[in-house]
Formats: structure tokens, sequence, C-alpha cells
């Protein structure tokens, strides 16, 4: 199990890479969009009316994918100080359980994501000219990376491989 | 009972470790469960509320900061900082503050400052003969003094969880003299401490140095005056000003400086990408949870609860001020701003407290909850850069918890200090 794991680790270390380099695409872009916007506006005296909301949909997807990376690379903020009064045994069933929530509200993300996606096909966006369910896309994508990522970590765990917990494991080299 | 599912699922999670956002998420996913309402409701607020124009002025501003600090803005204010008032008792400590006033005028993220600032004078005190303790408490201390200078985005959080009503130029405004009566009295406690202990300090420079220094870290100071002048004049919305401020810093770090190659380019985005989406995914989960509150008419409860225990402003914020304080030890400080901001401004609107001047002390309290164990963000960050136990900071800390607690207590009972600024401009 543990050489399949570690060949999963590469795999998903390139999924999360990926995400982590279209979330900082997105953020480069959006910077760029807004400037645009800016520039428009003052110097050539004429509104871009689709900028602020192409931009709204990019910091959509750099948040939850971002997020999605933080999910496996263990940075996101947790209150863990009850948790040194835990012997590791503990410890590592309470991580596993939290793991679980993560991937039940990552499921959530992914269903009512593509429920919501549903809905809003039918509706053109008046100012970008796309579908209403490009919308609720981030929100989607987002929740299947975090359950996969957060899948990985059960699993590794399991297996007595480590998990990162504020980035200190070098997943692929353990 | 509802609340009983609520603040349960949300306490048991935190409890166990679930990473703050998710534990927001669920707790609202479990109530909206209980009250037999669409479970879908819970993402949607979640899409709705990281889909926000003004939220955009987070990563922009995060992106700035990081920009500042790998491309050599951030040195360059502290050597004005240094030279300005390093011949003053407390030396090295007042330069790290000083810096703080000057930094977090251009990055406005306490652990951003505590960071750059502590990863650059930490060291450079230790070296000097200056105990760590001492070091990282200043560092840590004087991290607040970013979020109450322009920009702030912690103000920019409160605005919107505040309903977006209220200005975020007055908000920024409203922080420079609680910011600077900050960093006065850090220094004051800086100087007793360095007199006892008998540090040294540092042979002033000469003002044609100073001048030097300053010619060399203009495009940093410019940064602030772009910022604020143009949220201030309403020029730009504070998202437009934010992507400005990072665009510019790219700008004088490539093309001035050039100290920005593609390695540090790559390296600030991506920084700035996961921090940023952490954050912000807090501000949406708790964006449900909030929405969830005023659902089941906390605020409206809070009120009345308020209401009956006091009819005194002075008690009220009193109260107001210890409560924040005790869940800012254990909790961060966005989530914080966003769940209590509709719980308390209601409260403090009620006894007739003015929300922008209740935006300043919301933010200065949860800023000393950034320093405080068992959770302090930039504590953490301090004691990281300085290798010390928050264990050994704490030990040392308290006349600066006791410059910021005095600070606290004067901004929280003398309006003025936050409301004179902005009404110069009405």
């Amino acid at each position: 199990m543990q050489s399949g794991l570690k060949t999963l680790a590469v795999a998903l270390g390139h999924v999360a890479n990926a995400a982590l380099w279209l979330s900082g695409t997105g953020l480069v872009l959006m910077t760029l969009i807004i400037g645009a916007q800016v520039f428009f506006r003052y110097v050539l005296n004429d509104s871009i009316i689709w900028s602020e909301p192409a931009a709204v949909i990019l910091m959509g997807w750099f948040i939850f994918l971002g997020a999605a990376v933080g999910i496996r690379e263990g940075y996101h903020l947790s209150f863990d100080v009850l948790l040194y009064l835990v012997p590791r045994r503990g410890k590592l069933v309470l991580y596993t359980l939290s793991d679980i929530v993560v991937t039940t509200f990552g499921a959530g993300m992914v269903w009512y994501g593509w429920q919501l996606m549903a809905s809003a096909a039918g509706v053109r966006l008046p100012t970008l000219g796309v579908s209403g369910a490009v919308d609720f896309m981030p929100l989607f994508g987002g929740g299947i990376l975090m359950m996969l990522f957060s899948i990985e970590r059960i699993l590794r765990r399991a297996a007595g491989l480590p998990t990162a917990r504020f980035g200190e494991a070098d997943l692929e080299e353990a | 009972m509802e609340l009983w599912v609520l603040f349960g699922t949300f306490g048991l999670l935190l409890a166990i470790g679930t990473p703050v956002a998710f534990c927001l998420g669920v707790a609202s996913f479990a109530t909206v469960a209980y009250l037999g309402l669409p479970p879908m409701v819970v993402f949607q607020r979640l899409n709705s509320g990281v889909s926000v124009f003004a939220l955009m002025a987070i990563p922009f501003f995060i992106f700035a900061g990081e920009v500042m600090v790998r491309g050599d803005i951030a040195r360059r204010l502290i050597a004005v900082a240094g030279a300005a008032v390093g011949h003053f008792k407390g030396g090295l400590g007042q330069v790290n503050i000083a810096s703080s006033l000057l930094f977090g005028g251009i990055s406005g993220s306490a652990a951003a400052d505590a960071s750059a600032i502590g990863g650059l004078m930490i060291p450079q005190m230790k070296e000097r003969g200056y105990d760590v303790d001492y070091a990282v408490n200043i560092t840590v201390t004087s991290a607040i003094i970013a979020l109450m200078i322009p920009p702030s985005h912690n103000m920019i959080i409160y605005s919107i969880a505040a309903g977006g009503r209220i200005s975020i130029a007055d908000l920024f405004t409203a922080g420079i003299v609680p910011g600077v009566l900050l960093a006065l009295s850090l220094a004051v406690a800086a100087w007793f401490v360095a007199r006892r202990r008998d540090y040294p300090t540092e042979a002033f420079p000469g003002w044609s140095m100073l001048g030097q220094l300053l010619i060399n870290a203009i495009p940093g100071i410019l940064l602030i005056a772009i910022i604020f002048g143009g949220v201030r004049s309403g020029i730009f919305t504070a998202s437009e000003s934010s992507c400005i401020a990072a665009l510019y810093a790219l700008a004088v770090t490539t093309l001035a400086y050039r100290t920005m190659g593609w390695a540090e380019f790559v390296g600030a985005v991506k920084a700035a990408v996961r921090t940023t989406a952490m954050v912000l995914l807090v501000i949406g989960c708790a964006a449900s949870f909030g929405w969830l509150l005023a659902f089941l008419k906390v605020p409206a409860s809070m009120v009345v609860l308020m209401q009956s225990v006091s009819q005194n402003p002075i008690v009220i914020l009193l109260l107001i001020n210890v409560m924040l304080l005790i869940l800012g030890t254990f909790m961060d400080m966005a989530p914080l701003i966003v769940i209590t901001t509709p719980i308390f401004l209601p409260v403090a609107m009620a006894f007739g407290i003015d929300p922008v001047h209740f935006g300043v002390i919301l933010v200065l309290n949860l800023g000393i909850g950034l320093c405080t164990p068992p959770v302090g963000a930039v504590l953490f960050v301090g004691c990281a850069v300085g290798r010390i136990s928050v264990w050994q900071a704490v030990r040392t800390i308290w006349p600066f918890y006791g410059a910021a607690f005095a600070t606290l207590l004067l901004v929280t009972y003398i309006p003025a200090l936050s409301l004179w600024l902005p009404s110069l401009f009405h």
C-alpha cells in the first residue's frame, strides 16, 4: 500500500502544483485586468464593463484552488492547543476525523456546486455574455480537489506515512 | 437549540484541530440541516461571500506586500528608520517600531510586517547584544501598528462585514492617530526595558546620510501617498488602489531597483496565493456562519442582553473589549472580524458609538489577540524568526502588552482619537 501511495503522492503533487500555478496565474490576470480597468477609465476615458465580474470569477478560482492546495500542504489555520494534551495515537485519530470533516465539506461543495451550476446554466450573465454556471464552477472544481487531497491524507495516515501540518513534511520524499 | 448546534459543532470541530474555515462551514451546514432549510444555501452563501469586488483588495495588498519584501522596498524603509531613531535609548528596538510604522503603511498586514521586519531586525539585534526575547517582543507587538495604519485590509474586512455601508476611506483615516499613538507607547515601553537591561544605542549617522537613505526609499514612501491619496480622494476604490499598489511595487522592483527576477516574482505570487486563499476561504465560510447568526436573530438578542446588563456605554465598551480580547487569544483575526462585527456592531450603535470608531477599537483589540498565546499568528511568526519558544517570548512581553492595552483603553474612551482626522475631510 505504501508504494502505491507514493506513486499517488507524486501524481497528486503534480495536480497540486498545477492548481497552485493556475491560482497564481489567476492572481496575476486579476491584477492586470483591474489595472487595465483603471487605465482605460482615467487615461482613455473609456470604461471596460466586463473587468469587475471577470476579476471576481478569477478570484473565486484562485481562492478555491489555493485553499485546496492548502489542505494538502497543511497551511490552513487551526486551533492546535487542545491537541497538545492528547497522546500521539489519539491525535492521529482526531486528525483523521478532521480530514473526514473536510472531505464531507468538499463533497458538499461538489454536489451543491453542481446543482447551483445546473440552476444557473440557462441564465446569461449580462456583462460577460457567458452562462451563469461559470459563477459556480470554482466552487465545484475546488471541491473536487479538496476531496482528493483530504482522502489522500486519510489514506496516508492509515498507511503510517506522514501528512503535512503547517508544511512540515515533504510528501514525496517520505 | 439551533444556537447550540451552531456553536457546539463549531467548538467541537475547533477543539479537534479542524481548520477554522471548515469549522465555520460545517457548523453552518449542520445548523441549516437541523432547521430543515435547504443545505444548498450554505454553499450559495460561501460562493457569494467570496464573490465580492471589495474583497479583492486583500489579495492585492498581500501580493504588493510580498513584492515589497522580496524586492528590497522593505529593507530600504527600515534603513531610513534605523538612521532616524537608532540613537534613542532602546536603539534597534526603536528602529524596529519605527520600521513597523513605515512598512505597515504599505503592507497593512501584521503577519507580513512581523516576518519582513523581524527577519531583518531580529538577527541584527541578536548580533548587537540584545536579548532575543526583547527583539521578538518588540517585533510582535509593533506589528499591530500595521493593522492601524492604512492600507489595512482588516479594516476592509470590517467594512464588508458591517454590510459595506461604512466608508473605507474614513476607516483608513481613522486608524492613523491610534496607530501613531500605539507606536509611541511601545517606544516608551522599549525605552524602559532597554534602560533596565542597559542595551546599547546606535550612533546617529548624520543628516546627510539620513537624507540619502530617505531618497533611496522614496519609491516606497510614494506608494503610501498613492494608496492613501487615491482612496481618500475617491479617485480609486480600495480594490483599485491596492491593484495599483501591486503593479507599482512590481514596476519599482523590476525597473528601478532591479531586484525582482523571475524566481522572486514566482515566489511572491505563490506566497500571496497561499496566504490569501486561506484568509478568503475563512471569510467565505464565515459569511454563511454570519448569515445564520442574523437568521437566528443573535445580534438583536445580544443588544437586548447587553442593555439588560448596563445602560452605560463605558461599561458596555469595556465588556465588549474583554470579550473580544478573550476570543482573540484563541482565534485568528479575519474570522473574528466577520463573526463578531454583526453581533457587536448593532450593540455598539445602540449605545451611540460611531461605527468608524468601533471599527478602530475592534481592529486594535483583535490585533492584540494576534500577539497572545495560545493562538497568535503574529506571535508565532516572531518566535519562529527569533527561534525561541512562545513561552520564552511571553515571559517578558508584559511591558509591551501593557503599552498596547493602555492604547486600547485610550482609543476606546476618547472617540476623538479616531474620529478627529476623518472629520477634517468632511
